[in-house]
């Protein structure tokens, strides 16, 4: 691997589980010693692989420095004696468990992440900034993929990180473990940090690459979790699950042969995976139970009716729209008011899009965000009204998050 | 013949999947049938709210949601628990379950009742 490889996958991927795992162990109070560890074993690994090679099992290698330079954190600041002696003991073992090839270990590790999910999403705490923390601390997000993800402002993001960390500092639950009703309060908290984790990997916000297919199944693989335990198998965790399965079904042909992001259009439905589609709609069935629907359920529907269509042309926009009033009523937000427009000017006719699109006046955030801009520019262009559309293109442009959305942009709108 | 408790759990990995036969358009719109049978009370609830309903559709029992596929109410993440006299019953309950499909397959257990 080469050095800024290094960086973005051990950065991105290995931070969080480290941290999880660590913290799992010592306690959310020591979060401040637990993150210096993960940092120094992460420094020494770009020092050491660069010059000796990547180690075999480079996670296990990352776990004992890790746990070394915190053992050494822990001793200095003394009286810590107890948890040192549980702590120690287990180190070998652990080490040559973590590895990420084995799946055991990954379950394992999958685990300690789901549990520290649940530690961070704090009743006491703003949803939001929970979500900022674990996104940030548990996820490898950095602080601006966090401020697109969750439409806030970077100071934003860093003040609800810091409130976040100094109220988590003072717990010392997971000694005594979560209980059934924790996990239940929690849930519709950590729900959410799996949808945003799946979402960054479906669109990435990330300037190099369009699609991180890891981070959507490491999403899969945690709400997975949630329908395997009792206290968590909700129907809103399966219909999360089923709305995940559907759209990792289509990713691999979201992007052509050269990288390049695909229109919905555009895409190769033979490349759908279909064994996929039919597991997302078996989760899906199985969450149509209770008697409430939730946003998950709505917005999987939404995606099997995607899946299911034998053509663009050929999809029942009808059930589309009706999802996404569905969605509205139980998710109200501007965001879902610019996609029904795009399913309306498919039912009906592009001046019905545009009409809803303007009877539904943005809030300032989303008006400035390339989405309004190049979903407004869209219908425009299509109603032929061109000269209106530029300034709206040009604002698309402008504010798109990546190279690969510029590009899709600019097909779309500039051809 | 007294009547028996199975458990059947469902096992449909996607690995474990690929391998039989592609589900169909068909067999995958009978899956999706029975959730969007459920969906219906919440539709009309919005209709009849005039559009007002707030966050949390909260929704009382409807006839709505026994469509065909009753037996499969007992379904929550790939188990469902059936009553049949024997186990051939058992089994056949699961095959016409929607949630089974070409691949994948599943296991039916006996419940012991002691």
């Amino acid at each position: 691997m080469s050095e800024p490889q290094l960086v973005e996958h051990f950065f991105r991927h290995e931070y969080g589980r480290l941290v999880a795992v660590l913290l799992r162990r010592v306690g959310a109070e020591h979060l401040d010693q637990v993150e210096d560890a993960v940092q120094v074993a992460l420094v020494q690994a770009l020092e050491s692989w660069v010059l000796r090679g990547t180690p075999k099992n480079p996670s296990a290698w990352l776990y004992r420095v890790a746990h070394n330079s915190l053992i050494g954190a822990l001793r200095q600041q003394g009286n810590q004696q107890r948890l040192l002696d549980q702590f120690l003991a287990p180190v070998e073992s652990e080490a040559s468990a973590i590895t990420t090839d084995d799946q055991q270990a990954q379950e394992r590790g999958d685990e300690d992440m789901l549990c520290m999910l649940f530690v961070s999403c704090d009743k006491d705490l703003p949803l939001e900034s929970s979500l900022v923390f674990a996104l940030k601390t548990l996820c490898g997000f950095s602080v601006p993929e966090i401020a697109q993800r969750l439409l806030k402002t970077e100071a934003n993001v860093y003040k609800r990180l810091s409130r976040a960390r100094q109220r988590l500092g003072q717990h010392r639950e997971l000694r005594d473990g979560l209980t059934a009703e924790h996990y239940s309060d929690r849930l519709p908290a950590v729900q959410q940090v799996i949808y945003a984790l799946f979402s960054e990997g479906y669109l990435s916000s990330h300037p190099d690459s369009a699609i991180r297919a890891e981070l959507c199944d490491e999403a899969i693989r945690l709400a997975k979790m949630l329908s395997e335990h009792p206290a968590t198998q909700t129907p809103d965790s399966l219909a999360l699950l089923a709305l995940m399965h559907l759209h990792r079904a289509r990713l691999s042909a979201r992007c052509s042969d050269d990288g390049a992001l695909l229109l919905l259009e555009e895409q190769d439905r033979q490349h759908w995976d279909k064994y996929r589609i039919a597991q997302g709609l078996q989760y899906l069935a199985a969450s149509a139970s209770g008697s409430s629907l939730s946003r998950y359920h709505a917005e999987a529907a939404i995606a099997a009716e995607h899946c299911l269509a034998p053509s663009f042309e050929q999809t029942r926009w009808d059930r589309i729209v009706e999802n996404y009033e569905l969605l509205n009523h139980v998710a109200p937000s501007a965001l879902h008011q610019i996609n029904q427009a795009l399913a309306l000017a498919e039912r009906d006719n592009p001046a019905v899009g545009l009409a809803h699109l303007e009877a539904h006046e943005p809030p300032s955030w989303l008006q400035q965000s390339y989405q309004w801009a190049a979903v407004k520019a869209d219908l425009l262009l299509r109603t032929g009204e061109a000269e209106q559309a530029k300034p709206y293109i040009q604002q698309a442009l402008e504010n798109a998050p990546s190279k690969a959305v510029r590009q899709l942009l600019n097909r779309r709108l500039q051809s | 013949m007294p009547k028996q408790l199975y458990l059947c759990i469902q096992r449909s990995d996607p690995q474990a999947m690929s391998g039989g036969e592609e589900p169909s358009p068909a067999q995958m719109e009978v899956m999706f049938a029975k959730f969007n049978a459920w969906k219906e009370q919440f539709k009309e609830e919005i209709v009849d709210m005039g559009g007002r309903l707030g966050a949390g559709a909260v929704v009382t029992s409807d006839s709505t949601i026994d469509g065909p596929f009753a037996e499969c109410k007992e379904i929550v993440g790939g188990y469902m628990i059936v009553e049949t006299e024997t186990l051939e019953q058992a089994l056949e309950v699961a095959r016409q379950s929607p949630g089974v499909f070409p691949g994948a397959s599943v296991e039916v257990r006996e419940i012991s009742k002691t």
